[in-house]
C-alpha cells in the first residue's frame, strides 16, 4: 500500500490528539502500519496544535513532509490555512466552521477573515476544500466537545481513507469514555451523512 | 490511550497502538520493574503517569518524587538491593539528576536500573534542547536509542538485561518524536515484579571515599571494556538494508533514522544503513568495518554531531581515506531543532549532487504567501486560570520598576502580552536563586514567581539562602494544588501520592516559616485588593518575603465542578458596557473577544472566574443569569 497521510491541525484543546489516536488504533485494528505524532505540554494551552496521522507499510517517521498530506482535517479555518504548508494539489481539506479567535486579533482589533475568503486561500494551494458545519452538528449531537467526531465521520466519508469505517466507530467506542460514546457516535454519524451529501 | 489497564493485558502476540511512552511502561512491565520514580516533564511524563495509573494492580512500587534527583536516590537504592528500577526524566531533568548520575556509574547497582531521559530537539516544551547523549559519554554509562514505539518497549527490556549483565545503571535516551510517537507494539510475556529488596553491605563497593573511588574508577572503565563486547554484538546495532551499492553508506541512529530512510528512498539512493540502537559505547568494530566497505558514508542523526565525531575517531584508525560527511566540516544538516525528512532529503541531495525530488522552494512561495498575514496563536494562560489574575496582582503591586525573575511552569506563560511578568527563566527554581543577585545589585523591589511544584522541587535550597544571607526579595508562589503543564500530577502539597493513596500534605507557607523566613502570607488571588495590600506589605520587609497565591487549576476545577453537578454559568458583558476594551487589554483571556467592535464573553470557555468583573471600570460585566 502506498502511504496515506493524514494532518490534523487545531487549537488545544479542540480533541485533534483524540481524533488522531483513534484513526491510528483503526489502522491497527486493519492490520495496517501507522505512526501517530502528537504534542503535548506548553504547546497545547490554547496554542496552535498539529496532529499526523501517517498509514503505509512503509512509514517509519511520524511527521509528514510539507506538500505530502493526502487530508488536511482542519479543526478551525485558521489553523487551516496556517497548516496548507502540507498541501498540495492533490489533498483534500475538510475545514471546520468553528471559529476561535486568535488573542492577537482581539487586541489589535482586528476581524477574523470570512470563511468565503478562507475558503479561497485553500484552493489556491488544494485540490478541494469542503467546509463542515461543525459548531451546528456537534450542538445536535449533545455538546460542542464532540466537534472532533464530527470532523471524524466527515473523514470516514469523504472515501480514500485506507481504514474501514467500522474500525474506527470500534476505536472510538473503545478510547471515549464510556458514558459519552452514545454522543460521540451520534456526532460521528452526523459528520458522515453530512459529508456524504455534499462530498 | 484512555485506560492504561490495556497495559497490563497479558495476551503475548497482541498488537496494540501504543504511544512511545507507554511503550516504555509496557517495557517496564514485561521486565518485571518493581520500583518506578519520576519527576514529570514533557515529553517524558506519560512513562510515569501510565505506570502510576496500574501500579497497584501490576504489583509495581511507584513515586511521583520531589525532583530528579530524588528520583534517582530512590531507584538506585532500591536497585542495590536488587529490585529492577526505571526512572523516567526530561533531558533537563538529568541536570538535576547528574551529580547522582556520574558517582552512581561508579558504585553500579545490582537490580538492573534504566534512567529513561527523553530529549526535546525543537524544543516544544522546554527551555533548551541540550543531547543527552553525552550524558552517556560523560558519565560513560550505557545508553540505548530507540527510534519508534516497538524499540522503545524492547529497549527498555533490554536495558535492564544489560544493566544487570555489567551491574551499571543504563541510559535509555529517546525524543520527542520517539516519546510522543504513537505505534504498533507487539505485546511480549510480563514478568512479575520482585519489589523484595536486600541489601548486602560492601563498603568498599558503594561508598565513593576517595580510597574507595579510585579503585572502582579503574574497575568501571573495565566493565566498560565489556559493555563495547554487548555492542558489538547487540541486534541494536546491525546494517538494516544492503543494496549493490557499495559506496555510499548512511550512519543514523533514533528519530533521525526513520527520516534517513525515507530520504534516501525519495531521492532513489541506493544506500546502506547502519542503524545503531546502543550508542554508547559505540561499536568500534562493525562501524569500522562498514566504514572500510564504503567510499562515502554521511552521519544523520539530531542535535549534535554525536555519532559523528566518534565515527571520525573510529576513522581515523580504521578507515583513514574515507570520505564522511555530517555536520562538521562542511554542515549539511542542522545542529538546531527538529530534523525532518525534508531536510535530510535536501543535505542528501548536497552531498550526492542529485536533484531534489520535490520543489521544496515553490512550496515554500505559495505557503509564504498564505501564511504572511496570519495572526499567530501562542499558547495562552487558560481562561479562568488563577496565575491571570496573580499575575495581573503582582505586576499591580510590583509596576514597572520591579523585576520579576520567573520559572518553570504554566506561569512561564505570564510574559506575553498584556501581563508581562516575567524578565529572567533559566531553570527550575532558578527565579528565587536569580532574584537574589538581582536584588542585591540592583536595589530594585524584586518579586520571583514559581510554581507549587516547583516550590518543592527546587526552591528549597534558594529559599533557606536568601533567610541566611538576608536577602531582600518576596517570593511569589502561584499555587495552584497540582503539577498543571505536565498533566496534572500530584505533589507533596497535595496530599495524595503518584498511586493514589492519601499521604501527608506539605504545606508551603509552613516550609517557608519553618525556614526562617519572617513573612509569610497565604491570599486568594481572586481577592484583587486583599492580595495587592499584602504582597504591597510583603515587599516592605527588610529581608525574604513569601506570598502564596493559592486557588485550584481551572481545568481540575472545571472537571471537579462538572463531576460534582454543579453548572458554571459564564458572565455576561451588560449595556453599561462602553467598549473602553480594559477587560481585553488588562487581561488577555482567551474568553474575551471583540465582536463587531464590542467586548463579549465566549460562553464556551468562560468559567465564571469573575476577574474581568473585577477589573472592568464600568461594572459592565456580571454573573450570568443561573435560571436560563
Amino acid at each position: 500500500m502506498k502511504e496515506f497521510n493524514i494532518v490534523l491541525a487545531g487549537v488545544g484543546g479542540q480533541g485533534t490528539i483524540l481524533a488522531a489516536e483513534i484513526l491510528g488504533t483503526a489502522a491497527v485494528k486493519d492490520g495496517l502500519n501507522v505512526r501517530v505524532s502528537e504534542i503535548h505540554g506548553m504547546a497545547q494551552r490554547g496554542g496552535s496544535v498539529t496532529s499526523t496521522v501517517r498509514i503505509g507499510n512503509n512509514v517509519l517517521s511520524s511527521t509528514v513532509m510539507w506538500a505530502k498530506a493526502d487530508v488536511l482535517l482542519g479543526f478551525e479555518p485558521l489553523e487551516t490555512l496556517r497548516n496548507l504548508r502540507y498541501a498540495s494539489e492533490k489533498t483534500l481539506v475538510i475545514v471546520s466552521d468553528e471559529r476561535i479567535p486568535p488573542p492577537e486579533l482581539a487586541a489589535k482589533n482586528l476581524a477574523y477573515p470570512s470563511m468565503s475568503d478562507i475558503v479561497v486561500q485553500i484552493n489556491r494551494l488544494a485540490k478541494k476544500a469542503i467546509v463542515v458545519e461543525t459548531e451546528r452538528l456537534a450542538a445536535e449531537a449533545g455538546s460542542v466537545l464532540t466537534r472532533n467526531m464530527v470532523l471524524l465521520g466527515s473523514l470516514a466519508a469523504a472515501g480514500k481513507l485506507p481504514v474501514k469505517t467500522e474500525s474506527l466507530m470500534e476505536s472510538l467506542e473503545e478510547l471515549v469514555p464510556t458514558k459519552h460514546v452514545e454522543m460521540n457516535v451520534k456526532a460521528f454519524k452526523l459528520g458522515y451523512d453530512y459529508l456524504r451529501k455534499r462530498a | 490511550m484512555p485506560d492504561s489497564r490495556v497495559l497490563l493485558e497479558e495476551s503475548p502476540g497482541k498488537r496494540v497502538l501504543l504511544l512511545g511512552n507507554e511503550a516504555i511502561a509496557r517495557g517496564a512491565l514485561e521486565a518485571g520493574i518493581g520500583v518506578v520514580t519520576t519527576y514529570p516533564g514533557t515529553p517524558a511524563s506519560e512513562v510515569g503517569d501510565s505506570l502510576a495509573a496500574i501500579a497497584t494492580k501490576a504489583g509495581l512500587y511507584m513515586e511521583y518524587s520531589v525532583n530528579e534527583m530524588v528520583a534517582v536516590e530512590v531507584a538506585a537504592g532500591a536497585a542495590n538491593c536488587g529490585v529492577r528500577a526505571l526512572t523516567a526524566m526530561k533531558h533537563v531533568g538529568l541536570n538535576v539528576a547528574a551529580d547522582m548520575l556520574m558517582t552512581l556509574a561508579y558504585a553500579g547497582v545490582r537490580g538492573g536500573y534504566v534512567m529513561v531521559t527523553a530529549d526535546d530537539p525543537e524544543c516544544h516544551s522546554s527551555q533548551n534542547e541540550q543531547d543527552n547523549r553525552f550524558y552517556a559519554l560523560f558519565s560513560n554509562l550505557p545508553c540505548l536509542e530507540p527510534s519508534d514505539p516497538q524499540e522503545a518497549k524492547e529497549m527498555t527490556i533490554s536495558a535492564i538485561e544489560i544493566s544487570e549483565k555489567l551491574e551499571l545503571p543504563v541510559l535509555l535516551r529517546t525524543t520527542t518524536r520517539v516519546s510522543h510517537t504513537r505505534g504498533p507494539v507487539v505485546y511480549g510475556e510480563l514478568t512479575k515484579p520482585n519489589l523484595k529488596g536486600r541489601f548486602i553491605r560492601d563498603v568498599k563497593r558503594l561508598v565513593m571515599v576517595p580510597a574507595n573511588s579510585r579503585p572502582k574508577h579503574s574497575v568501571f572503565l573495565r566493565t566498560m571494556e565489556r559493555a563495547k563486547e554487548i555492542s558489538e554484538a547487540s541486534a541494536h546495532n546491525r546494517v538494516t538494508r544492503e543494496s549493490k551499492n557499495r559506496g555510499f553508506g548512511i550512519i543514523s541512529s533514533s528519530s533521525a533514522y526513520n527520516y534517513a530512510v525515507e530520504a534516501a528512498d525519495l531521492l532513489g539512493l541506493g544506500a546502506n544503513f547502519l542503524k545503531l540502537g546502543m550508542t554508547h559505547p559505540l561499536p568500534e568494530k562493525m562501524i569500522g568495518e562498514f566504514l572500510r566497505n564504503h567510499r562515502t558514508v554521511v552521519v544523520v542523526e539530531e542535535l549534535e554531531p554525536y555519532l559523528e565525531m566518534q565515527v571520525k575517531a573510529i576513522a581515523k584508525d580504521r578507515a583513514p581515506n574515507i570520505d564522511i560527511h555530517g555536520k562538521l566540516g562542511k554542515a549539511h544538516f542542522s545542529r538546531e531543532g527538529e530534523l525532518s525528512t525534508r531536510e535530510v532529503v535536501a543535505g542528501l541531495a548536497e552531498i550526492t549532487g542529485r536533484k531534489l525530488p520535490i520543489d521544496f522552494k515553490g512550496i515554500d512561495e505559495k505557503y509564504a504567501k498564505v501564511a504572511k498575514d496570519l495572526p499567530r496563536r501562542p499558547p495562552v494562560l487558560c481562561a479562568g486560570c488563577p496565575h491571570r489574575a496573580s499575575f495581573y496582582v503582582i505586576r499591580k503591586a510590583g509596576g514597572e520598576g520591579a523585576l520579576y525573575p520567573t520559572d518553570i511552569g504554566c506561569y512561564a506563560l505570564g510574559i506575553a502580552p498584556p501581563l508581562n511578568v516575567g524578565d529572567i527563566m533559566i531553570c527550575m527554581g532558578a527565579s528565587l536563586g536569580t532574584a537574589q543577585g538581582i536584588s542585591r545589585v540592583t536595589g530594585a523591589p524584586t518579586i520571583a514567581v514559581l510554581g507549587d511544584s516547583t516550590f518543592f522541587h527546587a526552591a528549597l535550597p534558594g529559599l533557606v539562602n536568601a533567610v541566611y544571607n538576608s536577602a531582600k526579595v518576596t517570593l511569589a508562589v502561584l499555587d495552584n494544588a497540582t503539577t498543571a503543564m505536565t498533566g496534572h500530577q500530584p505533589h507533596p502539597g497535595t496530599g495524595l501520592t503518584g498511586m493514589g493513596s492519601p499521604s501527608e500534605k506539605v504545606a508551603i507557607e509552613k516550609v517557608a516559616e519553618g525556614c526562617g523566613v519572617k513573612y509569610v502570607r497565604v491570599v486568594d488571588p481572586f481577592k484583587l485588593k486583599e492580595s495587592q495590600r499584602v504582597l504591597r506589605e510583603a515587599l516592605q520587609q527588610a529581608g525574604p518575603s513569601v506570598v502564596v497565591f493559592r486557588a485550584p487549576c481551572v481545568l481540575m476545577d472545571v472537571r471537579e465542578k462538572r463531576r460534582m453537578g454543579v453548572k458554571i454559568v459564564p458572565y455576561e458583558v451588560t449595556e453599561a458596557c462602553t467598549n473602553c476594551m480594559v477587560c481585553i487589554k488588562l487581561l488577555g483571556c482567551p474568553a474575551l473577544l471583540v465582536e463587531d467592535g464590542s467586548a463579549h464573553i465566549d460562553e464556551s470557555l468562560c468559567t465564571a472566574c469573575g476577574l474581568c468583573a473585577q477589573v472592568c471600570p464600568y461594572k459592565a460585566i456580571e454573573a450570568g443569569s443561573a435560571g436560563q
